[in-house]
């Protein structure tokens, strides 16, 4: 295992830069790695399994050049530039992939990914849209198709026992990634979000006990900062679905902002709760997934009326604006994304009414993009000062 | 806004679908008088029986949407929902019809004015689907609600089985199947509840044997577009798909195939062709089509080039072919039938390495119909038909070689993605390449 040294910042930034680098190390040391996307792929069980499972991230700076050829320019960007990242090479060294039912774009692409790849190994994980008890049960099968099939994969059974010990490892990270959070809370934050995305990011990258490692390392060092003044930046969140380039917390910050606090699916979204400890570690699975991971692609039906409905769907939001004195959010919605795309007037209202403006930007996932979400975001933060 | 002048149809029996489509918009502004309840609906969702059994007149967004579309008459609604943040790139059927519900509720529930055939009526429930069609399926009753907050909605969770060709499709179907039938129960004590009245199983069980019955007369007279020239092409199909996608389980769905089946019969014997000279036949491979321009099936027509079949809206396969398990339950049968209509091609496409279920069944008609050819069309605001178009012309060029292939790009509601004078000369060239291909096969 790489020496952490103390210094978790910059072997964040490191990971950050050559991402996946470790995976590739592990990989030449005989183990087998599985790229996967979303925060919906049940990472314990690959973890429980014995193999090394990467978060694939794009690569937003890049122009996609391959992936046209091969799929539609109406998936959503960021799915059309991983896939552009794996043709170009940059995950050359998967064993296999797992593609949960996140969205349209994932679902219909299925075929596109896995037809074009021609990976060893292949699973599309049929995660079921809601959170009611048949969905429950039905995403309890799908799991368990999950583990038979890694069990094919490995040769090795993977028991309850193996489950139950990945779950707590990965409950200890999202206690962890819990930590490192609250040292947002100060004013200005004790970590800016250009260096918390990057932890989000190296993180991701990591089995999970290195992963603990990494952030630990980094509150470690975060702690011993200096308490900072105050400079009258605005307190800035992010809401979204997979913002893995800390080229958006730089443009924010850039502005005179602090990016203090997200809703992303590779940050707050994952760690907010816990996986409960069941008699079937599946069952706690298959719950946290449909009911905690909070994504627009999941429905919820909650409450007797429409208020009570939103509360339940957004109410984290309203808390975390409370807790972290949130100022602004920017609601950075990818091009084409129906399930984030539909939410917006219901959350814009709902932020709105929690106190906090709100400045909705569609997405492209590029980098190019930028200047002109720049002057957007320099306006928006006027328009709140 | 000037309105297209309508297609010539092929048949008199697709000549009565606007009556349909008025029908059931208008049954949802006559329902409040008649003591009914009005449901948003959404059509492959699998509730139609369900809806017909209670009584419930399903508000059918699609429909209306494509029939704004239609009448070019869709950018005000268009531009209310942008105005409101809905990105101009989701799903335009579902913004449409939120443009509409919103001027609606800002109008205090009047029909905004000019509105195509006086509009739809305002829902008492939203009946979604959490499933695998796609993501407005659940996402568009949620935006509706924001607007209708006093309005309930019920989402159950409808998926099939997703093409591995590691897997048998049979070692995952039951859990599926016992998924879909529990979530189909759902549906129905919500309707209850909303409506205040029971289930009459018996007559579920009948819509449910009727929507059978439909499916069986509905292939059946779609194979009569077999013969040569083929008495009707896919632009009168996607009008004739009105009643097996918006009024099944109802008789007069049967009646129409019933009597478009005699239709067909007759036009077939007496070799009545969809093209003056039919010169080319193609499949229309996948892609819901463009509303505002069906007048483009007219201009391939004029070239000699007809569409005997399609899979956009081929909603129903012979019930024979899909070997339902017995049961006694209908909710049950309902679900069985929606699964197998996706996986019975699994088998198929199993037994050829590197294909897919979805271009077997192009190939199928590719090979059955006799077909030169495929178009698809790529709407950019839909990802659930199309995305995945691409690889299906891949693989189906790995099986034919060159067969001939047009990949048209627009929308299905949105027409600022349209230019008439482009696609004509991209069908120009089309035929062209279908010209040497018939040469260099002959
Ligand atoms: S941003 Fe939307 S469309 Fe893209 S992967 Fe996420 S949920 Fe799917
Ligand atoms: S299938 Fe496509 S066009 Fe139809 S509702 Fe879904 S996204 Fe919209």
């Amino acid at each position: 295992m790489t020496q952490l040294n103390g210094n978790g910042l910059a072997l964040a930034d490191a990971y950050y830069s050559a991402y996946g680098s470790r995976a590739r190390e592990l990989k030449a040391e005989g183990r087998k790695v599985i790229g996967y996307l979303s925060a919906l792929a049940p990472v314990e069980i690959m973890t429980a399994a014995g193999l090394v499972p990467l978060r694939l991230k794009g690569y937003p700076e890049e122009p996609i050049t391959r992936a046209d050829v091969h799929m539609e320019t109406i998936v959503c960007p960021f799915v059309r530039n991983v896939f552009d990242a794996v043709l170009k090479g940059k995950y050359d060294f998967l064993d296999g992939m797992v593609l949960p039912h996140q969205c349209d774009s994932m679902d219909r692409t299925n075929d596109v990914w896995s037809y074009t790849l021609k990976l060893p190994y292949w699973h599309f994980l049929n995660v079921p849209h809601l959170s009611d008890g048949p969905s429950v049960e039905f995403m309890l099968s799908i799991l368990r198709l999950f583990v038979g099939s890694l069990e094919k994969l490995t040769g090795n059974r993977v028991g309850n026992e193996l489950i139950a010990l990945a779950v707590k490892a990965h409950n200890e990270n999202r206690r962890l990634m819990r930590r490192l959070y609250d040292l947002r809370k100060t004013n200005p934050p004790l970590i800016s979000g250009e260096e918390m995305t990057k932890v989000q990011v190296g993180a991701m990258s990591l089995p999970v006990l290195e992963s603990s490692s990494l952030i630990e390392a980094v509150i470690h060092e975060v702690v011993q900062r200096k308490p900072p003044h105050g400079n009258g930046g605005k307190r800035i969140m992010i809401v979204g679905d997979q913002v893995d380039t800390a080229a958006i917390a730089h443009t924010i910050e850039g502005a005179g902002a602090w990016l203090v606090m997200d809703d992303i699916s590779i940050g707050a979204k994952l760690c907010r709760s816990e996986i409960d400890t069941t008699p079937d570690p599946l069952q706690g699975l298959a719950e946290h997934y449909l009911r905690h991971v909070n994504l627009p692609t999941t429905y919820v039906a909650a409450g007797k009326t429409y208020g009570e409905n939103t509360d339940a769907r957004f109410g984290h939001l309203k808390q975390d604006i409370h807790d972290f004195k949130v100022d602004g959010v920017v609601l950075l919605i990818n091009k084409y994304c129906d399930p984030y795309g539909f939410e917006v007037p219901a959350i814009k209202a709902y932020i709105e009414s929690a106190g906090a403006s709100v400045l909705y930007l569609e997405y492209e996932y590029a980098n190019s993009t930028l200047p002109r979400l720049e002057t957007r975001i320099g306006a928006f933060l006027e328009m709140i000062s | 806004m000037e309105e297209k002048k309508p297609r010539a149809l092929a048949t008199q029996s697709a000549a009565k679908i606007p009556k349909f489509v008025r029908s059931n918009l208008s049954a949802t502004l006559k329902a409040r008088e008649e003591g009914k309840k009005v449901a948003y609906a959404f059509i492959m969702d699998g509730h139609d029986e369900i809806m017909r059994a209670m009584d419930i007149v399903p508000a059918w967004g699609e429909s209306f949407s494509g029939l704004c579309a239609a009448k070019r008459d869709a950018e005000q609604y268009l531009q209310k929902a942008e105005s409101e943040n809905f990105s101009r790139s989701l799903c335009t059927y579902a913004t449409c019809n939120l443009g509409f519900d919103i001027l609606r509720e800002e109008m205090g529930g009047e029909t905004p004015p000019g509105a195509p055939w006086g509009g739809m009526g305002r829902p008492d429930m939203i009946i979604g689907s959490a499933q695998q069609l796609c993501d407005p399926r659940f996402k568009w009753p949620q935006a509706t609600r924001h607007y209708l907050p006093d309005v309930p909605v019920f989402v159950g969770g409808m998926y099939y089985p997703p093409w591995d060709p590691q897997t048998d499709r049979r070692e995952v179907e039951k859990f599926y199947v016992k998924y879909i039938t529990e979530e189909l129960r759902e549906c129905v004590r919500f309707c209850e509840k909303v409506t205040g009245k029971k289930m009459d199983w018996d007559r579920l069980e009948a819509a449910v044997d009727l929507a059978d019955r439909t499916w069986d007369l509905f292939d059946e007279t779609y194979a009569l577009r077999k013969a040569r020239p083929t008495p009707m092409d896919t632009g009168d199909a996607m009008n004739t798909m009105v009643p097996i996608t918006f009024n099944l389980g109802t008789q007069e769905a049967y009646d129409f195939y019933k009597e478009l089946n005699a239709e067909l019969r007759e036009k077939v014997e007496k070799k009545e062709g969809v093209a003056e000279e039919e010169k080319y036949r193609l499949v229309w491979g996948a892609g819901l089509p463009s509303w505002f321009a069906l007048g483009d099936f007219q201009y391939f027509n004029g070239k000699g080039a007809v569409f005997p079949a399609e899979t956009t809206y081929h909603v129903a396969q012979p019930i024979d072919r899909l070997d339902l398990p017995n049961t006694s339950d209908p909710l049950e049968h309902i679900a069985w039938r929606l699964i197998r209509y996706y996986t019975h091609w699994y088998d198929k496409a199993r037994q050829k390495p590197g294909s897919a279920p979805l271009v077997e069944r192009i190939m199928e008609y590719v090979d059955d119909y006799k077909c030169d050819g495929v178009v698809f069309h790529s709407a950019f605001s839909c990802r659930s038909w199309h995305a995945g178009i691409i690889l299906q012309a891949e693989v189906l060029r790995k099986v034919y070689g060159h067969i001939p292939i047009l990949i048209m790009e627009g929308d299905i509601v949105d027409i600022s993605s349209y230019n008439e004078a482009d696609t004509h000369n991209r069908i120009d060239a089309f035929i062209e390449t279908l010209e040497a291909y018939k040469n260099s096969r002959n």
